[in-house]
Formats: structure tokens, C-alpha cells, sequence
């Protein structure tokens, strides 16, 4: 892989700094990469599809007649991240989910941050993700998010700025245990000695944090995960948790709710569960309380959570937290709930239903990254640079007509990582999705899924729309 | 043996393996028709279309057959059986409906397993696939054989012998002694007359079912009807025979319910009893006298019943379930899109 022809942009790189030398953390694993001659790499870079393609590990294409699955794209340079580095990211992580998790306790209960003044009422009652019926009830623990995955991009000068926060369901973790493996099947040598801290303790880590809010005294409560099903894009991550796990992998058929418990019908009968680690979202959950028409759920679900016999992890509603416009009030949660400053920084974000902030983003739309309050997956939004006349008018008239749902920020040229392109290297946008545990201590898995934009100067790095992924390595030390 | 499993994950076992075994078994039985055809062919003896008749009649699949294709020309009824997704049946519906069940409980299989299965599909779906059908149909058929034989070799090698094994070799065992009587009653309906060309049809009925070495071990290279009714049905030790599979079968039931042979615990386990006592005191003179057409659609009524009563028993599980939700197991189509429809509009 010859390293000597990359450059950098005007903007943050990973690999090199502002005068083109390679950043000291990057020099292991740049030098071992540079030894590799093309054929070599040709021919690793074959296994290592084959490997995905063979194991079935793909994502389905949603609106594709066929059903194609693909393998998610994996670019071959890992992105390194120094020990400093992570630790900040890590304390900030850790800040991070203990406030939204002690909001939303507070937003289901006494609701002081609003009557305080510091989140108004519409931010939390607008959210479309608000469960107005859950206002009162307690959750094992008083933990909403148990599981949450953040993204973050860095800026111009390096800094790491939270993107947003993913805490319904949030996936990818399987690709980064997945990552790590394929890699050393097929990149042994690019390992020695280089200190990358391992990512295989997740899976046990996640059965504990499901563990730890299991609702009865029971040595060994019964732990299942809830899939949507095969036809799911993220169905590969839920069978290979629940593999990794020891856990039944259950569809909303196997479940049975009688008498305010729920139940999985196996062969020999009726068996009590104690904890659903859910992976569809609140909507979907129980026909009887959220959307009638949903075939995937458990009628009655709801009804045995509240009455406190099994725990969901995430739990219900905490999509108020992950809302954009909520998004906007973090920093000031944390100074409220914490007393501390963000160790993290923010993108800065202009709320549409603020007069001020209405004005300006319909004045600057083409120089803005506008998107849904309550979308993901990269769906639902606009980049103003990019965009096209009509697209610009479109948001123009959507802001217009339902400013709650709408926020704007500045195009974030966020730092690019060399990428493998057609056997040459090229600087490529990165995000990065760290995940973090919730359960008798905070975990956060070291690295997370470092996610690329393969087109060239393309900012989305989602895999619906033509992202790839890496392996992400912290160093020890 | 682990305690128990999901309801739905015996299912989606039972029928991977019931469709990894109609692939195998149709493969070898479009294989064998087009090697006959070429005979025929050669010697200006019948037509395609009188050949293919029975054969599409015996495996259920005339109807949708005649509704896609009503003149058949030459090619179309290999086609249809072996790459036809509008054939629900066809081998490649079976190998992906196969892969879809083992996607659906890949937890509860081992990692090679996942492998072949995963591997076959790409083979049925790719170009290359495509093209070496095209080439040598023949290296095509074998090779669906082979890596379902070898399916089975992996799962017999890396499987804990559980209950998920034991719906596994179930589903294997009475699709086994389905298609083996289908392929028997093929011949059932073909006129008479021509001994030298019946003897050839004979032939290719063993080879459909593997048992031409079997056969030949047993009675020589004089072929009867009487004989190959008597190995196929009734024998005790040929493992594709339906008197072999649904003493197996049963065994399997009696090892899932814990109940000793000989008697039974559950409905399933009474049909497959009775049935296997049925075939125990029974000969070819029997099947002859019934006439051999009559004898397998009994039969086949009987096999259908079998794994409908599994199917209750053990997945519907109508004694504690149905009290409170009558017939939620299986569905129907639209039902199913609704369920795929949502499954795909989660988010995150």
C-alpha cells in the first residue's frame, strides 16, 4: 500500500497533520501497511469479502424487488485513536448518558427541568417520541437507556463534537466485533505489539447491563432479545448478539403476554421472561397501547412492564432524549442534573421553532445541514451545499409548515481518514459510533464503529446510502 | 438435553431441513428425466412433453405447471422445477426458503452448517450458477446433491444432539419418504406394454432415489416392478425407503416426548405408529392389489397428517396457547408482507 502519495485537505486528517507527516500513533500500522506489495493486498482485500460474503454477514437493501443482501463495505486501514484521546471521549460519554438517563427520569416523573426553566415544555411534550402514558411509572433501576450509541465527528482542529445521540435502538456493535475479527484473520501481522485494546467483552458486558435490571430475585433471569425479524436490515447484529449472548433471539410470535407476565411458547410449554433486550421501536412494541395495526409486537406488553414485571432495555420513551431539538439542551442538562461542564463538545444547532432561529435558517439554506427532528439513517435531510434548487425549496416549504420538527446546524467538513480507492489511498469523511453500557457501572466499548463516506466528499456515512466501516483501535498506552 | 426451545425455532428447523431435502431429491429427479430424455430422444421414442406429464403430476406441481406455461416447449419443465422462483416448490424457491430458516435460527446451528447452506445459495443465485447449468447440466444437479448430502454430513458431525437435532432429522425423515414414494408413483400411471422401455423407467425411479446400487446388491440387474415397490416401501434397511425413514421418524418423536416406543403419547406420534406398523406387515402383493396409484396417495394422506399433527403439537402447542389465542401460528400471505413491511421501518 503505498502511503507516500497521500495528502491531506483543508481539514482535519487522521493520518496526517497540517505539514503532511504521519501522526506518531499512525506510525506502527502505517509502516506495516506500506510493506504490503498490491498483489498481497489484492488478494487479502478478496478473502476478506469472501470471509463477510460467506458468513452471511450483510444488511438487506430495503425496496429492492430481489431482496439483495450486501456485505457492508470494509475499508482495510484502521483508524487509530491514541489513549488521551479516549479517555476524554470516554468521561464524556460516560457524562453524557448520566444525564440524558437522569432527564428522562426526570421528564416521567417530577419534570423539575422544565418547571426550572431550562428545557420549555414544547421541546419535551413536542417530541414525537414523548410517552405521555409512561409519565409516573418506575423502570427497574430507574435506567431508560441502557444501551447508547453516540456519534461523533471531529471538526477543522480535531476537536470530537457529539453528533447525536442514538438511544432507542441503536446498531452497529456487530460490525465492530466483527471488524476486529476479520482483521486478524486476515491482517495477523498489523497487530504486533501495536496495543489496540480489545472489543470481544461486549457481548458478556451486555448480558450483564440486561441482567441488572432483571425485576425478580432470580439468580438466573431469563434474557431474550427481540428481533423484528429476518426481513430486518439490522437482523444479522440481532442473531449475532443473541449467538454471542447465549440468549433466545425472539419475534414479537413468540412472546405471549397472560396475566400481566409474558411468556415464550417453546416445545415444552409456556417459559416466564424476565428482561427483553427489544430491538423495534416503541410504535411497534404492544398493538393494544401503541400502533394497533403492528403484527410485530406482544399485545399486552405494556401492561406487564408497568406493573413491573419485566424489564425493556431501552426502555419505553426514550426517544425524547435522542430527539434533535432535545439535543440542542444537553450542555444545559448536564450543567443542571451534573453541575459540570460538557467534556464534550457540540455541534451547534438552530432550533426552526425559535423565532430568531426560523429566521436565519430559512435566510441560509443553502448553507446548512437542516434535518428531522426524529429521523435517522440518514433519511429526512438536507445539506444545503449540496442540495439542489428544488430540494432547497422543498425544505423551505416542510420548515415552514412544521417548524418543531426541524433543526438546523453548519456544514461540518468533519475529518477524512485514508480509505482504500480503487488500490490507491484517498482521503475519506469518517464518523465514529462509540457505544456505551448503562448497567451496575458505565462501560463504553473501546473504539465503536468508525463509519466512511466512500463517495469522495460525500459527508453521509450511513450504510443505506453508500457508507462503509473500519476497524476502530484505541491504543493501550 | 437442553430443556426446551422456541416453538417457532423447531419449526424453522424442521423445515430447513424438509427443503434442503426436496432440493437434493428434486435435483437428483430432474438429473435423472433429462439423462432419459436424451435416450428418448435419440431412439425418436415419445415426446418431452408425455415424459414430463407424470413426473410434475407425482411432485404436485402440475397445476402451476400448465398455469405458467400452457404449450410447453422444450426446456421449460427442467426450468421450471430446478431455477423457477414463481415455482414455490421449484429447487431454488426450496434452497432459499432453506437459507431464510436457517437465517432465522442461525443461533441454534453451528457455524459450518450456516456456511454450506450460505454457500449453495450463492452458488443457486449467482452467474456462474446460471452458466454451469447452462454448460453441464449434469456438474449442476451434482452439485446441489453433493452439498446437501454434505449439509447433512456437517450437521450429523457438529450438531449437540438436542431437540433442534431431533426436528432437524424429523423433517428430513418424512420429506424423505415423501419424495420417495412421489417418485414411485411417477411410473404408477405410465402405460404398460413396452417391458424394455419399463424396465428403463424402473431404472430411473431407483437412480431418482439413490437406490439403484441397493437394488442391484439385492436382486441383480432384472428389474420388477415387484422388487422395487417392495425396496422402496417396504424395506427395513435401505435409508431411503418410507419404511426405514418412518421408523426413524418415530423414534425421533418418541426421543422428543420421552415416551418409549411402542406406545404413544400425542397424536404424532399414533400416526406414524400405526402407519409403521401398517408398513411392517405389509408386501408389494398388498400394493399391487390396492393398485400402486391408490396404495401411495393413502400413503401420502397419512405422511401429510403426520407432519401436520408435529406442527400442532409442538409449535401451536394447543393445550396451553390456544385457550387464549386461537390459531396464531400460521398465516397468510398478506399478513406475512404486513409483518415484512414492518420490519423493515424500525429505526436506528
Amino acid at each position: 500500500m503505498k502511503l507516500t502519495d497521500y495528502r491531506g485537505a483543508n481539514l482535519f486528517d487522521e493520518l496526517v497533520d497540517a505539514q503532511g507527516a504521519i501522526r506518531p500513533y499512525y506510525k506502527g500500522v502505517a509502516d506495516k501497511l506500506a510493506g504490503l506489495g498490491p498483489e498481497e493486498l489484492g488478494q487479502k482485500l478478496r478473502s476478506l469479502e469472501l470471509l463477510f460474503l460467506k458468513q452471511g454477514i450483510t444488511f438487506t437493501v430495503y425496496g429492492d424487488e430481489q431482496g439483495t443482501e450486501r456485505v457492508f463495505p470494509f475499508d482495510p486501514f484502521p483508524r487509530v485513536i491514541p489513549h488521551h484521546e479516549w479517555e476524554t471521549i470516554e468521561a464524556g460519554l460516560v457524562q453524557r448518558i448520566t444525564a440524558l438517563n437522569l432527564f428522562l427520569y426526570d421528564v416521567y416523573h417530577e419534570q423539575r427541568i422544565i418547571k426550572d426553566g431550562i428545557v420549555p415544555p414544547e421541546v419535551v411534550f413536542g417530541a414525537s417520541h414523548y410517552r405521555p402514558e409512561f409519565v409516573g411509572v418506575s423502570v427497574p433501576k430507574d435506567a431508560y437507556i441502557h444501551v447508547c450509541g453516540t456519534d461523533l465527528i471531529r471538526d477543522r482542529d480535531g476537536r470530537y463534537l457529539v453528533l447525536e445521540d442514538n438511544g432507542r435502538c441503536p446498531s452497529g456493535v456487530s460490525y465492530v466485533l466483527e471488524n476486529r475479527a476479520a482483521m486478524k484473520r486476515v491482517f495477523p501481522h498489523l497487530f504486533g505489539a501495536s496495543g489496540v485494546r480489545p472489543v470481544d467483552t461486549y457481548p458478556s458486558d451486555l448480558l450483564a447491563t440486561l441482567r441488572h435490571v432483571a425485576p425478580r430475585e432470580n439468580p438466573n433471569p431469563n434474557v431474550v432479545l427481540l428481533t423484528p425479524g429476518v426481513h430486518n436490515s439490522a437482523y444479522f447484529e440481532h442473531s449475532f448478539l443473541a449467538r454471542q449472548m447465549s440468549i433466545e433471539i425472539v419475534e414479537g410470535r413468540d412472546l405471549i403476554a397472560l396475566d400481566g407476565f409474558v411468556y415464550m411458547r417453546t416445545t415444552r410449554g409456556l417459559r416466564q421472561v424476565d428482561v427483553i433486550y427489544r430491538r423495534i421501536d416503541d410504535d411497534f412494541l404492544d398493538p393494544q397501547v401503541f400502533r394497533k395495526d403492528s403484527c410485530l409486537g406482544v399485545p399486552g406488553l405494556v401492561d406487564a412492564v408497568r406493573r413491573g414485571n419485566v424489564a425493556l432495555a431501552n426502555a419505553i420513551g426514550t426517544g425524547v432524549a435522542d430527539d434533535k431539538v432535545t439535543y440542542a439542551y444537553v450542555p444545559d442538562m448536564i450543567k443542571y442534573y451534573l453541575c459540570q461542564e460538557p467534556i464534550l463538545d457540540q455541534v451547534p444547532t438552530y432550533l426552526a421553532w425559535r423565532p430568531d432561529d426560523f429566521k436565519y435558517i430559512l435566510e441560509n439554506l443553502p448553507k446548512l445541514v437542516v434535518k428531522a427532528a426524529n429521523e435517522s439513517g440518514g433519511y429526512g435531510m438536507l445539506i444545503g451545499p449540496t442540495a439542489t434548487a428544488a430540494e432547497i425549496e422543498e425544505f423551505r416549504r416542510r420548515v415552514t409548515a412544521t417548524p418543531r420538527n426541524y433543526i438546523a446546524q453548519p456544514v461540518v467538513n468533519f475529518s477524512q481518514h485514508p480509505t482504500l480507492v480503487d488500490g490507491a489511498l484517498e482521503g475519506r469523511h469518517v464518523d465514529l459510533r462509540p457505544f456505551v453500557l448503562w448497567g451496575d457501572t458505565v462501560k463504553v466499548l473501546p473504539g465503536g464503529l468508525t463509519r466512511v463516506a466512500l463517495k469522495r466528499g460525500s459527508l453521509v456515512v450511513n450504510s443505506s446510502q453508500g457508507g462503509g466501516s473500519k476497524d476502530t483501535w484505541v491504543l493501550a498506552a | 438435553m437442553s430443556p426446551m426451545m422456541l416453538s417457532r425455532v423447531a419449526d424453522h428447523l424442521y423445515w430447513m431441513s424438509r427443503q434442503m431435502e426436496r432440493a437434493e431429491n428434486l435435483a437428483r429427479l430432474v438429473r435423472v428425466s433429462e439423462e432419459m430424455l436424451l435416450d428418448d430422444e435419440s431412439l425418436g421414442r415419445g415426446s418431452a412433453q408425455e415424459y414430463w406429464t407424470p413426473v410434475l403430476a407425482a411432485t404436485a406441481m402440475e397445476g402451476a405447471f400448465r398455469s405458467l406455461h400452457p404449450e410447453p416447449r422444450q426446456g421449460d419443465a427442467a426450468r421450471f422445477l430446478t431455477l423457477d422462483l414463481r415455482n414455490p416448490d421449484s429447487i431454488l424457491s426450496c434452497i432459499k426458503q432453506a437459507r431464510e430458516n436457517a437465517r432465522s435460527v442461525r443461533d441454534k446451528i453451528s457455524d459450518e452448517m450456516w456456511t454450506e447452506l450460505n454457500a449453495l445459495h450463492m452458488l443457486v443465485t449467482s452467474p456462474e450458477g446460471a452458466e454451469l447449468l447452462a454448460r453441464s447440466p449434469h456438474s449442476f444437479y451434482e452439485k446441489i446433491i453433493a452439498s446437501s448430502m454434505l449439509f447433512d454430513g456437517i450437521t450429523e458431525a457438529t450438531l449437540t444432539r438436542d431437540e433442534g437435532w431431533n426436528f432437524l432429522q424429523l423433517g428430513r425423515l418424512l420429506e424423505r419418504a415423501d419424495m420417495t414414494s412421489r417418485f414411485l408413483d411417477i411410473r404408477s400411471q405410465t402405460p404398460g406394454g413396452d417391458s424394455a422401455l419399463e424396465s428403463l423407467q424402473w431404472g430411473a425411479v431407483l437412480r431418482a432415489c439413490s437406490a439403484h446400487a441397493s437394488y442391484r446388491r439385492l436382486h441383480g440387474g432384472e428389474i420388477s416392478v415387484e422388487q422395487v415397490v417392495d425396496l422402496l416401501l417396504f424395506s427395513n434397511e435401505f435409508p431411503r425407503s418410507v419404511r426405514h425413514c418412518l421408523r426413524r421418524a418415530d423414534e425421533v418423536l418418541h426421543d422428543i416426548s420421552g415416551t418409549p416406543t411402542g406406545r404413544y403419547s400425542n397424536p404424532c406420534e399414533k400416526i406414524t405408529g400405526a402407519l409403521l406398523a401398517r408398513l411392517s406387515f405389509a408386501g408389494p402383493g398388498e400394493v399391487m392389489a390396492r393398485g400402486l396409484h391408490a396404495y401411495i396417495d393413502e400413503l401420502q394422506t397419512q405422511l401429510n397428517a403426520a407432519g401436520q399433527a408435529v406442527f400442532e403439537m409442538y409449535v401451536l402447542l394447543p393445550g396451553e396457547v390456544n385457550r387464549h389465542f386461537p390459531r396464531n401460528g400460521r398465516t397468510d400471505a398478506l399478513s406475512d408482507w404486513h409483518r415484512e413491511q414492518q420490519q423493515q421501518q424500525q429505526q436506528q
